[in-house]
């Protein structure tokens, strides 16, 4: 079950100089942009999907990003305990716990405890991770493209079910991301799709410019309209190393939010976010002191925190087994892999081991190397708080551009991704989730070649995608997903519709 | 907020519309009796279509309380900046990689962020400088040199 020589084979890889400098260099991106609000880890990988591709060996580009995804979870908790502004979306409800305890003078505490819990769950994660990607990637190899077809579906309803808040708006965002991932030319007949005669459409909308457009420069766009840099809390940080009391009072929050968060990191969608709430409501729940929750209760910093890490572990687990990414992180890090040509998936761990653990023993290495710079050296984030924003925007929307033109040395490239950009700013104020468009537009091509490989088997009868096992079983969750969700919606409304003609008849 | 939901399935819609002729008209739904180039395009530009009319649907009647798309003269930081940026693409060719970025940065932080001239033209000349390293020099990227470098 725990493949020893793979894992030590993966070491073997991950410290060699320039992998722990690349695997150094990515955790300190990570934690850089998880203090800064405004600029997400799927940005920065996006952003630095170009500079990947120049570098020879596709584990040290992996090492990289995956360093900035996972070392982003440990940064979002500082701007959050100290601004109460989540530097990344899953540390929100850490602001509620950890900006109490810092006005009441404990900032030193809850950021220990944040850090402390990030590293315990991110090591859970990996060990998880470690244990269950390689049987995994076995059962998968009997996989034909009609459970492909299934998988996809079924990844594609969970992550715009359980990412934003509306579901309508997600489904909509995934389905513009399917059509997108149409355009250009058919994997299968070779024909060209929705070109509209322009020579520079013939060929697929290339992902990094699709990536950088919408979540680097809408993402630079939608800050612009926020003018301004929120103001320091003049707490001074001391005690970093938490109390034995503090310890012992939040050790049972991290281990329940690094199983709840390893849980919800497997699922699509699931991830971070997702886990940090569910972990803080079960904390509240399991608490002796429900009421001190909201007040600075310990457990609100320790149990988000730690799920939130041990999610980011877990979500590599479809991705490196099933080839199915879960979030945009995990997408941008699916398709770094295959600009360096190596298609994730159950053949990656047969294929490519070198690559696959010598990934996973980065992430071992890397959470010490998290521990490090968010423990000891935390007054480094913390002033980076203080650069301000007007200078950051210009430099980023410079890197995405310079970034963008360098993949293929194509102007055009250029225009599409300002206009991405225009429509991902959009997007955003209308509340549209970007995550499920960019998963769906890396899906696409997938979920339409397994679809219409399994009808060509099948002699065009849907039905294969319903009888055969797994396929079915993947079917038959998505169908009862999907009611479920519909008739909660229905009864939302009822309630909603009832307070609304009682509030009228008063 | 509303009707600019409702204009945004409006838009949507009209993107269905065009997947949906595109699918039909200009690629083929069936191959030999096999799902061709265009039936997965067509499955979604209906799916898309249904969405849409749902959203505009959901988004019908007065607006539930006084959001406003933009806060007063908010639109007009991201105005500016698309404005730069796509006169950067314009002159990008022409006078060179480098060259426009240190316009784009110094244009920037003049005109967006209203920094100082001395500021503005500082931080663009070190952007190009480090650009110039990194891309040029270290990563070989082949820009275009254009008139002034």
């Amino acid at each position: 079950m725990f493949d020893v020589a793979g894992l030590w084979h993966g070491f073997q890889i991950a410290a060699t100089p320039v992998n722990l400098m690349w695997g150094l260099i990515g955790c300190a991106l990570g934690t850089a942009v998880g203090v800064l609000p405004g600029l997400g880890p799927a940005a920065t990988i996006a952003l630095l999907l170009p500079i990947s591709m120049k570098m020879g060996s596709p584990v040290t580009a992996i090492i990289l990003m995956s360093g900035i995804f996972y070392g982003a979870m440990y940064g979002g908790s500082t701007t959050s305990i100290l601004l109460k502004i989540p530097g990344e979306a899953a540390s929100v409800v850490t602001c509620i716990d950890g900006y109490e305890m810092a006005k009441s003078g404990r900032a030193g505490a809850a950021l220990g405890v944040a850090a402390i819990g990030s590293f315990i769950a991110g090591t859970i994660g990996l060990i998880g991770l470690t244990m269950m990607a390689p049987p995994l990637a076995e059962a998968a190899l009997k996989f034909g493209p009609s459970e492909y077809f299934s998988l996809t579906v079924l990844g594609l309803l969970l992550a715009t079910y359980l990412t934003g808040e509306s579901a309508l708006k997600g489904l909509t965002m995934a389905i513009v991301g399917l059509i997108l991932g149409c355009m250009g030319l058919d994997p299968l007949s070779g024909a060209v799709r929705f070109d509209f005669g322009v020579a520079d459409l013939q060929s697929n909308l290339d992902f990094v410019t699709l990536a950088m457009g919408l979540f680097g420069v809408g993402e630079i766009l939608y800050s612009l309209e926020k003018s301004g840099t929120a103001s320091i809390l003049t707490t001074r940080i001391e005690n970093v190393f938490p109390k034995l009391a503090d310890l012992t009072r939040s050790g049972w929050s991290m281990v329940r939010g690094s199983v709840i968060g390893f849980l919800v990191g497997i699922l699509p969608g699931g991830g971070a976010v997702l886990s940090s709430l569910i972990s803080y409501a079960v904390e509240k729940k399991a608490s002796k002191h429900p009421e001190e929750f909201g007040h600075g209760a310990i457990e609100g910093v320790a149990g988000p925190e730690s799920a939130n890490n041990a999610a980011a572990s877990s979500s590599f687990i479809p991705l490196l087994t099933l080839g199915i990414p879960g979030n945009a992180s995990t997408a941008m890090i699916f398709a770094a892999l295959l600009i360096h040509g190596i298609t994730p998936g159950p053949f990656l761990l047969k294929e490519h081991a070198d690559v696959f653990w010598g990934v996973v023993a980065s992430m071992y290495i890397g959470n010490v190397m998290l521990l490090i710079l968010n423990l000891p050296l935390i007054g480094i984030w913390v002033q980076l708080l203080r650069v301000p924003y007007s200078f950051l925007a210009p430099l980023i929307m410079v890197l995405t551009l310079v970034g963008v033109y360098s993949v293929n040395n194509n102007v055009f490239d250029i225009w599409v991704m300002l206009v991405m950009g225009v429509f991902g700013y959009v997007a955003r104020k209308l509340k549209f989730d970007l995550g499920p468009l960019l998963l769906a537009f890396v899906l696409g091509p997938i979920m339409e070649r397994s679809l219409r490989q399994a009808l060509l088997m099948s002699n065009g009868d849907g039905s294969v995608f319903f009888t055969r096992p797994i396929s079915g079983s993947l079917m038959a969750i998505a169908i009862a997903f999907v009611l479920y969700n519909l008739w909660a919606a229905r009864k939302k409304n009822r309630a909603a519709r009832a307070v609304a003609s009682s509030e009228a008849a008063k | 907020m509303k009707s600019w939901q409702r204009y945004a399935g409006v838009f949507l819609l009209a993107v269905a519309g065009l997947v949906i002729q595109q699918s039909v008209w200009v690629l083929r739904l069936l191959d030999h009796g096999q799902p061709g180039s265009g039936f997965m395009p067509f499955g979604l530009g209906v799916i898309l279509a249904v969405l849409a009319i749902c959203l505009i649907a959901t988004n019908l009647g007065p607006e539930d309380r006084q959001v406003p798309f933009w806060e007063p003269k908010a639109w007009l930081h991201p105005l500016l900046a698309i404005v730069i940026t796509a006169a950067y693409v314009v002159v990008f060719d022409d006078i060179g990689a480098i060259t426009s970025v240190v316009v784009l940065v110094t244009g920037w932080l003049l005109l967006v962020e209203h920094k100082g001239v001395v500021v503005s033209a500082a931080t663009g000349l070190a952007t190009g400088l480090v650009v110039y390293l990194v891309f040029d020099r270290f990563l070989q990227t082949p820009f275009p040199r254009g008139l002034l470098f």
